[in-house]
């Protein structure tokens, strides 16, 4: 095959690989414990089985991705782009709706949810914009018009599910290709304005009523200890029981009980935290933060503005997604439906993320390749 | 690779000084992230482990009070009753097999039910109350309250049961209550109900289930390790549910009700007011009590009725589809006298047959009615007068009158399961069968006989219009909804679905004849003579054959099997020059109509004129 080459062979990422591996397996272990339907008979509930399917076909697709020189997707990014926005458009009207959002596409013995393939997209997206201008000159405000709009079609398609959590993803990623491309302070003064504008708006016509009960129960927790914030403090309840070396696989009482929500997805960080102490979410972050620095080293390496641009994107998302998830778990940030890279369940998620390593590591292994 | 030199080296300068401030921010986030960790699991450890413990809060929903249904006059038909539950806590019972066998004792319940509605608690479900008896009776609560200091972890509860105040009574139109549905939950319209939530499964419970649930309040209760209430943290109080009132009078439910169920007969009665279209009864019968589905129906009962032959789950007014017999006649004669193919002053002469071709089709009388002009064919039902007419018109234009009046189409009564009935033309026949339209099918359906088919709502629908000089008005249940406190959300008005196109002098010749049934000597509706207060009424009888007999051998009814017997239809109106009332009374193999059903319509006119006169004594 002309992708592989001995020196692809030779220069293989393994800490990318090798860290990344490391959060999925934690992922599952966590999961067997964060499954409510565990029993005695059933040690393996059938979540975390699933959850093991999904790694094997997104393990593949990691190899897979590496077999592919990762400048075809500069070429192709428009048209994965317009499929993806495709994707969204057709969910809103033949999706499947579970906890009153539409957002899977039902596809017999899986369900896809596109608005992670959205994640993908823009990153080649800017990836492509970015490496194919000048450098030299700094971003107007004309410049970025384009980029907007490219961004806030899928995100209002998303919000619409309703996803807040993954529209915020969107756009967050999207204005993170402005840290390493150079902006005229003008441009930055009117993003600003323009940026306090878009959240008005949103708060008056686009969010839904649960979604702003939680940003005022994050600004005022007392104002519904029922609802909103219930999640917030059990959460925060279980990584704190957790101690320092926590009370154990399967030993979590907070978890076991029954007590945490969303425990096997937006909150399964508090499973973690509860069984396996301080020692073990510190662990995990570290595994995550080497990921983000090797992924900002990979950029640097690059052979291309592309390949940088791409890797910046990856990290950018591992990065916010962390930051987020785990911010909201530990009641730093408002409750906000972001999934926790390689540990909520959900296949689409998890395949979205490992495809997104192999594109890290496809960059680091072909720098030297010309 | 000419872009890459094109756009300056990959290393350029800008990304490389951006990408190390990144690495630092990265980095100083993660740090915040890990301060904050180390503050909640090492600093401040020991009092979330404390809290974890004390297994910290729970959350009690409380559900609020479902709405109140009640008739027209403010008389409750829904409301709630108390029930006395029996409750184990799991993880406060130290031996359950043994303490629901003690229980089972004292209250006489079944130790098996018990046992399954028990279940398996396990998780935060062992902290909680499990219900293990329901509704027990005065005698039983108290002796298990007696014994209540030996039953560790077992205590007794009051909760709210919905109520049906008259057991079976209007239990199509109420409907009744059952935990949602799987299905259901996944779709929009149920997005705020949750898993074990109980909701409106049939009639008015079902369509309105929104008002009447109202929103479910909560209480966070700090517990400890044992599930021992230790302190109410905070509370919502649920906000119970709307009000509804229906349009329908409770007493003249009942009397249909009561005479209908007579002889044990399966029917319909439909009484509603020509000038609003407000139903003021609908009943079907037989019927269910939905108080057994309001505490959890057993599966075997649940089978039993889905499995009645007489299918006491359908709601006959409105999903019971019948061919109309000679009610369809008033249909035969505006078409008559709209297309000018008869006159006030046209006669028939009836001989007691009709021959069409080869065919001979009998009268229902024996030996003829003689010459009969239009009048006297309506009054006394004379067959032959209308199948001439009914051949003269041909099938299109009877059905083009039919359709009229909101025969063969839904009349969009306010209830959900409604039939469309039938009305078949040339297209529609050929459609089906393959077969032509033939002169003969024209026959049998002048008269009412064949393929047309009415429920008993649209029976009474039709002959509304005829009655109050040709509005037709949709017909409803719903009055209004109210909040709590008794302000109104919802006032439903009277709502005009269109006029018919029929000349009023048409109308005027067919109340006439309407009223003749009842009024002159030979007339069909004899029963509804001598009202109280001397009030007269118009009606019709129809009688609907089940298999059709060889023509000129109808036997005597009485002889034949139930299930071959004829259908009886009447449907009256009161007062004959101003209508208020229109009644439709539909008996499944009752025979004749002018014998079976028109006796039971009587009941209900007789109770309406007397609530009038009460009404009218009392101011």
């Amino acid at each position: 095959m002309p992708g592989i080459d001995r020196r692809l062979i030779q220069n293989f990422e393994w800490p990318v690989f090798v860290l990344g591996l490391a959060v999925s397996l934690v992922g599952i272990v966590n999961l067997i414990s964060a499954s409510p339907e565990r029993s005695a008979a059933n040690l393996i509930p059938e979540t975390a089985w699933r959850q093991v399917v999904w790694m094997g076909l997104g393990l593949a697709l990691l190899l897979a991705t590496l077999l592919l020189d990762y400048r075809t997707l500069e070429r192709i990014a428009f048209p994965f782009y317009g499929a993806v926005v495709t994707l969204l458009v057709a969910v809103l009207f033949v999706g499947r709706i579970v906890n009153g959002s539409q957002r899977w596409i039902d596809l017999g013995p899986m369900n896809l949810q596109p608005s992670e393939l959205a994640k993908l997209a823009l990153i080649v997206l800017f990836a492509r914009i970015l490496a194919r201008r000048s450098a030299t000159a700094p971003v107007g405000l004309l410049d970025l018009a384009i980029p907007a709009g490219l961004v806030a079609i899928p995100a209002a398609l998303v919000v619409k599910q309703p996803d807040l959590g993954t529209a915020l993803v969107l756009c967050v990623v999207s204005v993170s290709f402005l840290a390493v491309t150079r902006v005229r302070l003008s441009s930055i003064l009117l993003i600003g304005t323009a940026g306090i504008a878009a959240v008005t708006i949103a708060w008056f016509f686009f969010l839904h009523d649960y979604q702003k009960e939680r940003v005022f129960t994050f600004l005022n927790p007392e104002r519904d200890p029922l609802g909103a914030a219930y999640h917030s403090i059990q959460a925060q309840i279980a990584v704190g029981a957790g101690g320092l070396f926590g009370k154990g696989f399967l030993h979590g009482s907070q978890s076991q009980l029954d007590f945490l929500p969303e425990e096997q997805t937006d909150f399964v960080f508090s499973v973690l935290g509860e069984e396996w102490g301080f020692v073990g979410t510190a662990f995990v972050l570290l595994l995550y933060l080497g990921i983000l620095i090797r992924g900002l080293q990979i950029a640097h390496s690059s052979k291309d503005l592309f390949g940088a641009y791409l890797s910046v994107g990856i990290a950018a998302l591992f990065f916010w997604e962390g930051a987020i998830n785990v911010g909201m778990v530990i009641g730093l940030l408002p409750v906000v439906g972001v999934p926790l890279p390689m540990l909520s369940y959900g296949g689409s998620a998890l395949l979205t993320d490992m495809i997104a390593l192999g594109l890290l590591m496809n960059v680091s292994m072909r720098r030297y390749i010309f | 690779m000419n872009r890459l030199t094109a756009s300056g080296s990959p290393s350029d300068a800008t990304v490389e000084k951006r990408l190390t401030a990144v690495a630092v921010l990265v980095v100083a986030v993660w740090m915040i992230l890990l301060t904050r960790l180390f503050y909640l699991q090492v600093v401040q450890g020991d009092v979330y482990r404390i809290s974890a413990e004390r297994n910290s809060v729970r959350t009690q929903r409380v559900d609020a009070p479902r709405g109140v249904i009640t008739d027209r006059n403010g008389e409750v038909l829904v409301g709630s009753r108390p029930s006395f539950d029996v409750m184990v806590v799991p993880h406060e019972t130290e031996d359950v097999p043994t303490t629901l066998s003690r229980i089972a004792g004292l209250t006489g319940r079944d130790l098996e039910t018990m046992s399954a509605s028990y279940g398996d608690p396990r998780g935060r479900a062992r902290f909680q109350p499990q219900r293990v008896a329901h509704d027990l009776d005065r005698d039983a609560l108290a002796r298990v309250e007696a014994r209540l200091w030996a039953l560790g972890g077992v205590l007794t509860q009051v909760t709210p049961v919905r109520g049906y105040r008259y057991g079976d009574s209007a239990a199509h139109l109420l409907g009744w209550l059952g935990e949602i549905g799987a299905d259901q939950l996944g779709r929009k319209e149920f997005a705020a109900y949750r898993r074990g939530d109980i909701v409106g499964v049939g009639g008015i419970e079902k369509l309105l289930d929104t008002d009447l649930r109202g929103r479910p309040g909560g209480r966070n209760l700090l517990v400890d390790a044992h599930g021992r209430e230790l302190q109410l943290l905070s509370s919502v109080d649920p906000e119970p549910g709307r009000n509804v009132v229906l349009t329908i009078d409770h007493r003249l439910q009942e009397a249909a009700e009561l005479a209908l169920e007579k002889d044990h007969r399966s029917g319909a009665v439909v009484a509603l007011d020509p000038r609003s279209g407000e139903i003021l009864a609908l009943v079907s019968h037989p019927a269910f009590d939905p108080n057994e589905f309001a505490i959890g129906i057993d599966p075997e009962r649940w089978r039993e009725l889905t499995g009645d032959p007489f299918r006491p789950l359908m709601n006959r007014a409105l999903q019971g589809q019948y061919p109309p017999g000679s009610t369809y006649k008033v249909v035969t004669a505006i078409a008559g006298l709209e297309e000018k193919l008869v006159g006030v002053q046209s006669v028939v002469t009836c001989g007691g047959w009709f021959k069409l071709g080869r065919r001979t089709y009998r009268c229902w009388r024996p030996g003829g009615h003689g010459v009969v002009d239009l009048h006297t064919a309506i009054v006394q039902s004379c067959d032959v007068f209308f199948y001439k007419l009914g051949v003269e018109l041909g099938v299109d234009r009877l059905a083009y009158y039919a359709r009229q009046l909101g025969l063969g189409s839904r009349t969009g009564i306010d209830l959900s399961g409604e039939m469309t009935g039938l009305v078949p033309t040339e297209e529609w026949k050929v459609h089906r069968d393959h077969t032509p339209w033939v002169e003969g099918d024209t026959v049998s359906l002048s008269i009412g006989q064949g393929m047309n088919l009415w429920t008993p709502l649209q029976l009474a629908s039709a002959y509304a219009a005829i009655v109050n000089g040709g509005t037709r008005y949709r017909p409803h249940v719903l009055k209004r909804i109210e909040e709590p406190d008794g302000r109104v959300v919802r006032s439903v008005e009277p709502e005009v679905l269109g006029e018919l196109a029929v000349s009023p002098q048409t109308l005027a010749t067919v109340r006439e004849g309407l009223v003749g049934v009842v009024q002159e000597p030979h007339g069909t509706g004899s029963v509804m003579k001598g009202l109280p207060g001397g009030v007269l009424a118009g009606g019709k009888t129809g009688t609907a054959q089940v298999v059709g007999m060889p023509a000129g051998s109808r036997p005597d009814m009485e002889t034949v099997e139930h299930e071959d017997r004829d259908h009886a239809w009447f449907v009256t109106y009161v007062p004959a020059d101003n209508p208020r009332l229109v009644v439709s009374v539909l008996v499944e193999h009752g025979g004749h109509g002018g014998s079976a059903a028109a006796p039971i319509a009587r009941e209900v006119v007789t109770r309406f004129l007397e609530g009038e006169a009460d009404l009218y004594a009392g101011n």
